[in-house]
């Protein structure tokens, strides 16, 4: 009873070496963020503050969201609101053929991604480049992200080494990571002082002051602002928080569980263009709106894009973000995925112990683990539940609610223990793969207490 | 029916239970020397930190801090040891090979080390384009954590401000930290 | 006098009795009157886990039944507990019955921590253990604080194996991470439950203990599976035979 996760995780967990270091370099970023909370003895105030200010701005987007299109429009700014993917590339376009950008810069945006972008702006003959080094590295290889955070966790130094070595021109052996960056930097600074326009997404947009606010540390998001005069910021509706005074517990919260620091280098915030410049923000609803409409799914709105839940994962750790079907993986991704389309990203379901870890370190209280709970309780009724898992269930229903049956069956068990291991291993025995089956005992518990044994 | 039309009707049709605004006061955390909290964040950030003495010359510690530093491009009116001007060019692309920039901050914020810049040059390239920046702060204008920051928080005529605490840097290759990626390669505070 | 009724779980009566039978001692011990309603079957959980809430529905109003008359429920398994406590109400409520178990049932470790409070313990382990903190006993129990969370540390095992003669005790450096059983999820990706258990299994031998110690019973039996296929020199035993190693 495979899904697709099960069988792609299998093949990444069987590279021992590979998935030894995955697992244990994401538990390291884990570890990071456990000790700079522990630093914040008010650290599960803000996690209840962090949940009620995005339950309440979620719950009142209407009002937010022109409030924030009002003021950012008084700061000069241009507001653009896209219903769907489509709707954002085709603006997107629009502005880059208005103003004839051939050469476009852009800071990290799983919006970016969920919307396909690159791709179609490349086909209309514009060079996009990412300028995230993991990101870079990624578009330079032509492979997606495997993390949301840390995107290219998944590729070792001598990859990237031999990758700019030919892309580059960089030393042949050299995969010293302060050589590639430097080599990277020197690459990169011509693209920015080249581009004519840049992309950034957001991680806040503040209703009272119509700012973009943009968290990062390699300093790309910025560079690529400074340089170019057109701005485009875009943002997911979610992102939209009241006021400023929100943002003091969000800037506290996101960096301390994405990477364990107190904050990102930067966190810069936009207000207006620039002299002889133009900034757009492009509110984009894709799915969102639907969501709303989901009371025992709304919590992933909450969502700050932090990655901890993945860092977390015992699951994701050895499974590394191939294994999962939908672009964004882990628990936030198995949910994301779920709502954009439960038909077809269900595989990632079986993604899954249900330790509730993930719960518990988001820093915005999204119910992670509780959501994939209730929605492996939907499969059956959207006809995706495994026919096995469900021929299981009933046959254990069947003979869980007959305690005759269910004794005789326990009388009878301890046979089992003394099968040959052909028959008791074997290719049908997943439990097999790996570890012994457990003894059945000669005597349940309720026989003996019958008996009158159990003193 | 515009897209703002048809997104705000679907949120109006979805939207279910209307959520109170939160209270937002938190006991946070604050700390007997906020200077040395900074100075020790920052350090750890990767940053540096220089606090002037009452006789000390800024300028002579600036150069002697920065040997070897050729292109240094400062727009303050204190700062001597400039060779040019940035808010003199015409494009922020010329700042391109800048050794060393000198900027003033706002206030810094104790518990992460971070300075608060509400642009007040030209061309905002300067805090990232330059090899190493310099950021001359009042040391009394420091506060304890983000909510104090975000109260006085304000951003002027420009239109851009930035919460910069160290150095860029990057840990995309295998998680080895590098200091130093697309933003400068080191970042000093000096204190006065 | 509070009538307690004892809780055997489906995997425990038919693999593990020995941990009933060490359940029922220990609460007799602490002069507690305690009765074992015949006949229990299963608490639902593997089937509602898996997808099937549904098919748990005839399990969870038999649960009532059978133990209506008792003042507390009690059960060496904090997974089957934490699943009446959590979910069985949540299952009958769209029956539109009320759940009368979930308000009153406990892991025998709760209940002996917070209820009866023992000062002391008639038992002697002197033997080096490693605490197994399961998921659902940390998470939806709080037997123990959670490592993902900024709250003082505290541990109700370690609490009442400190009333135990001689035994040493040990946590691992994970110290709550999952082992991997997820019940459905061992069979459903079998490759990473068993490197869950293989990675969890090492890091209790880590410590130098002699025994993985847990209040679940699942979690001991997916590592026992896996000390057993790969002869590893280590052994699992579930905690309340520890605290009535005497009896």
């Amino acid at each position: 009873m495979s899904t697709k996760h099960s069988i792609a995780a299998a093949k990444f967990a069987a590279n021992k070496e590979q998935a030894t270091w995955h697992n244990e370099t994401l538990w390291m970023v884990r570890a990071k963020r456990d000790r700079l909370s522990k630093e914040i003895p008010e650290w599960e105030q803000l996690r209840d503050l962090a949940c009620n200010i995005k339950l309440y701005s979620n719950s009142h987007l209407e009002q937010l969201l022109q409030e924030f299109e009002k003021n950012a429009t008084a700061n000069g700014a241009i507001v653009h609101w896209a219903k769907d993917a489509k709707e954002h590339n085709e603006i997107v376009l629009g502005i880059l053929r208005d103003h004839e950008v051939k050469h476009f810069v852009k800071s990290k945006s799983m919006l970016a991604e969920e919307c396909d972008l690159n791709p179609f702006l490349i086909e209309k003959g514009i060079e996009v480049v990412e300028t995230d080094l993991g990101e870079r590295i990624l578009q330079l290889m032509d492979i997606p992200p495997s993390h949301i955070v840390l995107p290219a966790i998944h590729i070792k130094r001598q990859q990237v080494g031999e990758l700019f070595e030919e892309k580059l021109g960089t030393e042949k052996g050299n995969s010293d990571p302060t050589y590639l960056t430097r080599a990277a930097r020197k690459h990169l600074r011509d693209k920015f002082l080249n581009a004519e326009a840049a992309m950034t997404g957001a991680n806040f947009a503040v209703a009272s002051t119509g700012d973009i606010v943009v968290c990062t540390n390699e300093g790309n998001a910025d560079m690529g602002t400074s340089c170019p005069k057109i701005h485009i910021a875009i943002m997911g509706m979610e992102k939209i928080v009241p006021d400023q005074e929100a943002l003091g517990v969000f800037t506290r919260l996101l960096a301390r569980s994405a990477t364990g620091q107190p904050v990102t280098s930067y966190t810069s915030h936009y207000r207006k263009p620039r002299e002889g410049g133009e900034f757009h923000i492009i509110i984009v609803d894709n799915g969102r709106s639907q969501i709303l409409g989901k009371p025992e799914h709304i919590k992933t709105l909450n969502c700050i894009r932090c990655g901890a839940c993945m860092n977390t994962c015992p699951v994701y750790r050895r499974s590394g973000g191939y294994s999962y079907t939908y672009f964004i993986p882990g628990p936030i991704g198995i949910n994301l995925g779920m709502l954009y389309s439960a038909e077809k990203y269900f595989d990632n379901l079986s993604a899954c112990s249900l330790c509730l870890s993930c719960s518990h370190v988001c820093p915005a209280k999204v119910d992670l683990g509780e959501q994939i709970y209730r929605w492996r309780q939907e499969m059956d009724k959207i006809g995706k539940a495994s026919k096995e898992k469900k021929m299981m269930s009933g046959g254990m229903k069947f003979l869980m609610e007959r305690p005759k049956l269910f004794n005789s069956a326990l009388w009878m068990s301890p046979v089992v223990n003394i099968l040959p291991r052909f028959l008791k291993y074997n290719g049908l025995n997943e439990w097999g793969k790996g570890r012994e089956l457990p003894e059945f005992a000669k005597e349940s518990f309720n026989e003996m207490w019958k008996k009158n044994k159990v003193k | 029916m515009t897209s703002k039309e048809w997104i705000l009707d679907s949120i109006r049709q979805h939207t279910q239970t209307k959520y109170d605004k939160p209270e937002l006061s938190v006991d946070a955390i604050t700390y007997n020397d906020k200077q040395a909290k900074f100075c020790d964040i920052l350090q750890q950030v990767g940053g540096e930190f220089y606090v002037l003495k009452e006789n000390e010359d800024l300028n002579k510690v600036i150069l002697e801090l920065n040997p070897d530093a050729k292109r240094i491009g400062s727009t303050l009116s204190y700062i001597t040891c400039n060779t040019y001007n940035p808010d003199e060019l015409e494009n922020s692309t010329e700042l391109s090979g800048t050794d060393l920039g000198i900027v003033e901050g706002v206030f810094g914020v104790a518990e992460n080390g971070a300075v608060w810049m509400d642009q007040n040059v030209k061309h905002k390239a300067l805090y990232f384009i330059s090899e190493k920046l310099i950021i001359v702060l009042d040391k009394n204008k420091i506060v304890n954590n983000m909510h104090e920051a975000y109260r006085q928080m304000e951003i002027g005529k420009y239109g851009f401000g930035v919460f910069i605490s160290g150095p860029s840097k990057t840990a995309d290759i295998e998680q080895a930290l590098v200091i130093g990626a697309h933003g400068p390669k080191g970042l000093m505070v000096i204190l006065k | 006098m509070m009538k307690i009724g004892l809780f055997i779980p489906c995997y425990i009566n038919a693999i593990y009795p020995q941990v009933g039978v060490a359940s029922y001692r220990l609460l007799k011990s602490l002069g507690l009157e305690v009765d074992y309603p015949l006949d229990q079957t299963c608490c639902g959980q593997p089937m509602a886990n898996g997808g099937f809430e549904g098919e748990a529905v005839n399990l969870a109003k038999r649960f009532d039944e059978l133990f209506k008359e008792y003042d507390y429920i009690v059960g060496p398994s904090a997974s089957c507990v934490a699943f009446v406590k959590e979910n069985h109400s949540g299952i009958l409520a769209k029956e539109h019955h009320e759940c009368t178990s979930s308000g009153k049932i406990y892991d025998i470790c709760e209940f002996i921590h917070d209820v009866v409070k023992p000062a002391k313990l008639n038992a002697k382990f002197p033997h080096k253990v490693s605490i197994h903190n399961s998921c659902h006993g940390v998470r939806e129990l709080y037997l123990s604080s959670s490592s993902e969370m900024n709250v003082p540390y505290y541990s109700k095992l370690r609490d009442l194996l400190s009333l135990v003669e001689g035994v040493e005790i040990f946590e691992p450096q994970k110290v709550d991470e999952c082992c991997g059983f997820g019940g459905m999820f061992a069979i459903e990706e079998p490759e990473i439950s068993v490197c869950m258990g293989q990675d969890k299994v090492k890091d209790h031998m880590e410590t130098g203990a002699e025994y993985i110690t847990g209040a679940d019973s699942s979690c001991l039996m997916h590592m026992e599976g896996v000390i057993k296929r790969n002869k590893l020199p280590i052994k699992t035993i579930h905690i309340v035979e520890i605290l009535a190693a005497q009896l």
